[in-house]
């Protein structure tokens, strides 16, 4: 027996288990709310009027710490973690290199921090396109496919249980409860009602790629962006009155500390916080659920202080982003043969683990500019995403494409990020650029700083039964636990998409006005590690229970109570940044979920 | 000297410690973060909470049926009582205490359990007075006095910075002589009210000193054992002649041969790798100068006003005031 019981326990309060903990306390119902990482707060939300992120580069990418993990081929080096990111020594995730050695890595974690990934995301807050949710469908009968001699495209895509009208409404749901701002016109993206609120001035440096969308013929809008720039009434948030000062630069990776983005502490966990029915417990962390039969009947958890707990609900949502959601229910089976049978009796659990095709390009910009005034991202373009334009480059799937701006816009992330773009190699570039010294450094901030400017395109990639979360044999966490093993690939095919989308980036660019010097175009294709911090799939939704692991509903086919909600459940990745769409589909369940507790 | 104790609440010590702490396996991971050194707010003036930080000291006793804190903060000899910590409303085991303390300080404490006075057993800063007992230490932001070196590597290491920096060169000295040093000092202490010394690393070596001392503990050796060699190396090669006052070459010369991994007259035996300082050393350099004044760096916020000069770098619309301009931040 649990030692207390509940409507519902949600384990995870980031994008897949905040809606659907707020819908729930919404409609009346007792939430528990458990959460492995610490309560931080924005100002409006503290007791004490201060918030725990600060504007400062040391919190994005902090002091140097040494991987002391044993039976890891990196043991030794250094990585840089954010405030909010485990101590990778506690709680790696290993994964496969291509040189067949075993690795720990950063890149598949988004934040542990209630709020989860939407505390330090860029906030970049796209729809799928239509044709994302049927790409089994638009691919059946195509042999054109660059790069995919065996039809492996054709076999392994699927289309989602329900299609883009089916979610849109929920898309509206989620775009009005969160707060978004943004312009609709120019999307491929059909909504039926327009919650929007108004973009901010784009930051100048900008003009360049809205030249180069324009002289391509690519219809641009501004990229919607989770940040609020209007009073916000569903979830009471304010704005200042010099608007402007919205835009600091200290977007991603940064948590703010005025709570103006959308992470889902502030826009959907606090307005229902003073509601009877609502539980948040920070700093728990889940260590695995039991069950009898179909009913998971306690979910298991260390409280702050690492005693274990039980508590239970009528039903159970895990939400703890991909790789630990997968890890969390492998974690349960291998203590019950039984809970292992219901869960994974098809060996699907762990499989088609997704991340997505991503890169892009950059170029340094004539004129300089003040990137410090701004926000992660000003235009947006689903020209990539058009099925003409799919069609026209035997693609299985298109992309979306947009420019960032808070790139290298300060001045130690400028420097970290140098010949860098991941977690794993921050400051290795600038680091070892030794002539960049006295005059030369000189030389490296007149010649950048304020003037670099990088499009970045997302795009799907291709499902593999290969790419899969497994429990590692022998890497444990700080609970004695085994951690994560990633295994993770790229089909051919994913690398013509991301020949063919990075080459569009570098057109934009060349064509972004006089004096625009591209200086490198390309993507992540040779790289199996990087992750983008886009976790998703190895528990996929669909509608035969031989071939997923959630029903239509996201509970998982052979349990009465339990649900997956977070980015896990995808079968495909999505042509675009996927939190919106997470966040959507967990308004979507927790509406189903009012009507079952 | 009163203790003026700040209401934090238990979650706030609970989101700022049990990540660190709890565990089945392994030591304490990032034992720097206690005691807590945090933003102080008085709830109205972003000028008066300036001066201060919040000190949160965290200890961890499920028998204690007492745990107090003193230290140079207060009265040395009168402990100031920790609270139990409380979690689902059980006591958690964890005890602490909030305290205002002035920016720019060093200080040692002991705890004191049940009448027993112990050193803080997480933070592995630790202190010898002068009459021989071991304290542990915390330091507040912005601090300036020197805790990791003495005052001939204190003067190496300046030296040694300034070749990684632009700040040494023409162009930029003149910014720092048509700017800085141009200001009246009420006007200085207007808009750098962390300002007290400026030099031409814009207080990397200070930044660096606070750094070793803290988040990277692991690196003070390091600095430790290369400072002696090059010490040694540039005394070998300019007998009679203090190492920190040699021309601007010799450093220069240096630089190159740290890049190049070969230091002729350099104990391989004792330091294998010489480039591998140079890397650490511009790692923190970069860092030191441009991160928050806050880490002990960049005073003044020179180097964030020095891009602003040279290029296009608003930097005061985000920064809280009265450092930046921002009010609705409050750092
Ligand atoms: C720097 C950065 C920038 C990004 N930018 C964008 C962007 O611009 N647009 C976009 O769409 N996406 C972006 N993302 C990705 C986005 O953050 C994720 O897609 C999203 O947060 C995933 O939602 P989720 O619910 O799957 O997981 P999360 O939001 O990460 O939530 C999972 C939560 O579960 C908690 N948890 C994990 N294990 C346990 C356990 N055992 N017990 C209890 N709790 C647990 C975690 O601490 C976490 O809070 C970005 C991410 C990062 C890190």
């Amino acid at each position: 027996m649990a030692d207390e019981a509940f409507d519902a326990v949600i384990i995870g309060s980031g994008a897949g288990g905040a809606p659907v903990a707020h819908a729930l306390v919404r409609a009346g119902k007792r939430v528990l709310v458990l959460e492995k990482g610490p309560l931080f707060h924005a100002q409006h939300t503290s007791a004490d009027g201060l918030s725990d992120f600060k504007r400062d580069e040391e919190f994005a990418t902090g002091a140097e710490k040494v991987l002391r993990v044993q039976g890891v081929a990196n043991t030794g080096v250094s990585f840089y973690s954010s405030h909010v990111e485990p101590d990778l020594n506690d709680e790696p995730h290993v994964y496969r290199d291509s040189d067949g050695r075993d690795k720990a890595t950063i890149e598949g974690y988004t934040a542990q921090v209630v709020g989860g990934g939407t505390q330090l995301y860029g906030g970049v807050s796209l729809r799928f396109a239509p044709d994302d949710f049927r790409l089994r469908t638009v691919n059946r009968d195509r042999d054109d496919l660059r790069a995919d001699p065996n039809g492996d495209v054709a076999r392994e895509a699927r289309d989602w249980p329900f299609g883009y009208d089916d979610l849109e409404p929920w898309y509206c749901r989620a775009e009005e409860l969160i707060g978004i701002n943004g312009t609709r016109d120019g999307q491929l993206k059909p909504a039926s009602v327009d919650n929007y609120q108004q973009p901010l001035a784009p930051n100048s440096i900008s003009a360049h790629v809205a030249a180069g969308m324009d002289a391509l013929g690519y219809r641009r809008y501004r990229t919607p962006l989770a940040v609020i720039t209007e009073d916000h009434a569903p979830s009471g948030r304010t704005v200042p009155a010099d608007r402007e000062s919205i835009k600091t630069a200290f977007v991603n990776r940064y948590g703010d500390p005025l709570g103006w983005k959308s992470n889902t502490w502030v826009s959907l966990l606090h307005p229902v916080s003073a509601e009877p029915g609502f539980s948040l417990r920070a700093n728990c962390s889940v260590t695995h659920l039991s069950a009898t039969g179909p009913r998971v009947t306690a979910v298991h958890y260390r409280d702050p202080l690492g005693r274990e707990r039980t508590v239970s609900g009528t039903v159970v949502v895990v939400a703890c982003s991909a790789i630990e959601s997968v890890r969390l229910l492998q974690l349960s089976a291998e203590r019950d043969a039984a809970f292992a049978d219901r869960i994974n009796g098809n060996d699907l659990l762990g499989r088609y683990f997704l991340t997505h095709c991503f890169g892009g390009a950059s170029a340094r910009v004539p004129g300089r500019h003040d990137k410090s005034r701004t926000l992660d991202s000003d235009w947006a373009t689903d020209a990539c995403a058009a099925p003409e334009f799919v069609r026209a480059n035997n693609l299985w799937a298109g992309g979306a494409i947009y420019n960032n701006t808070s790139d290298s816009a300060l001045p130690i992330s400028m420097a970290r990020t140098w010949a860098a773009n991941d977690m794993d190699t921050m400051w290795k570039g600038y680091l070892y650029d030794l002539d960049m010294r006295g005059d030369g450094f000189d030389g490296y901030l007149t010649e950048n700083f304020g003037r670099q400017l990088s499009v970045a395109f997302m795009a799907n990639q291709v499902p593999l039964p290969t790419n899969r979360i497994t429990l590692h044999p022998a890497v444990r966490d700080k609970w004695n636990r085994p951690v994560a093993n990633i295994d993770k690939g790229w089909h051919g095919h994913d690398r013509a998409v991301m020949d063919v989308l990075a080459e569009q980036c570098r057109r934009i660019l060349a064509a972004g006005g006089d004096g625009v010097q591209v200086i490198g175009h390309g993507h992540v294709g040779n790289d199996v590690r990087r992750i983008a911090n886009h976790v998703l799939g190895g528990a996929r939704f669909g509608t035969d229970p031989d071939d997923s692991v959630l029903d239509p509903d996201c509970r998982a086919w052979r349990f009465d109570n339990l649900y997956v909600t977070d980015g896990s459940f995808m079968p495909t990745s999505g042509g675009a940044n996927p939190t919106l769409t997470i966040q959507a589909n967990a308004f979507r369940v927790g509406d189903l979920l009012t009507t079952r507790v | 000297m009163p203790v003026v104790q700040v209401a934090r609440d238990d979650q706030y010590v609970l989101n700022h410690t049990t990540r660190f702490l709890a565990r089945d396996t392994g030591e304490v991971s990032e034992p720097f973060h206690l005691p807590v050194v945090d933003t102080h707010w008085d709830g109205t003036s972003a000028e008066t909470s300036y001066r201060f930080n919040d000190v949160t000291f965290v200890h961890r006793d499920d028998q204690a049926g007492e745990v107090g804190v003193v230290g140079t903060f207060g009265d040395l000899h009168t402990p100031v009582p920790l609270r139990r910590v409380r979690f689902l409303d059980e006591p958690t085991g964890l005890w602490a205490l909030t305290v205002r303390v002035g920016k720019g300080q060093v200080h040692r404490y002991r705890f004191t359990v049940d009448g027993r006075s112990v050193l803080d057993p997480v933070n592995p800063q630790r202190l010898r007075s002068d009459n021989g007992q071991e304290w542990s230490r915390f330091f507040t932001h912005g601090c300036a006095v020197p805790i990791s070196f003495d005052r001939w590597e204190l003067r190496l290491l300046e030296r040694l910075v300034t070749q990684v920096l632009p700040f040494q060169l023409a162009e930029n000295r003149r910014f720092l002589a048509d700017f800085y040093h141009g200001l009246s000092r009420a006007e200085r202490d207007r808009r750098f009210p962390l300002a007290f010394l400026m030099d031409e690393s814009v207080g990397v070596v200070n930044f660096i000193d606070k750094l070793v001392a803290r988040e990277e503990r692991h690196n003070l050796d390091d600095y430790k054992t290369c400072l002696l060699l090059i010490d040694g190396v540039l005394r070998a090669r300019f007998p009679g002649r203090e190492p920190a006052e040699l021309g601007r070459q010799a450093f220069m010369d240096l630089y190159d041969e740290l890049a190049a991994n070969n230091v002729p007259g350099w104990d391989t035996g004792r330091y294998g790798e010489p480039r591998h300082f140079l890397v650490l050393l511009r790692r923190h350099a970069m860092t030191g100068a441009f991160a928050h004044p806050k880490h002990g760096g960049n005073q003044g916020a020179a180097a964030w006003a020095y891009l602003a000069e040279r290029f296009a770098f608003d930097w005061r619309a985000a920064i809280e005031a009265p450092l930046g301009r921002n009010t609705d931040y409050r750092g």
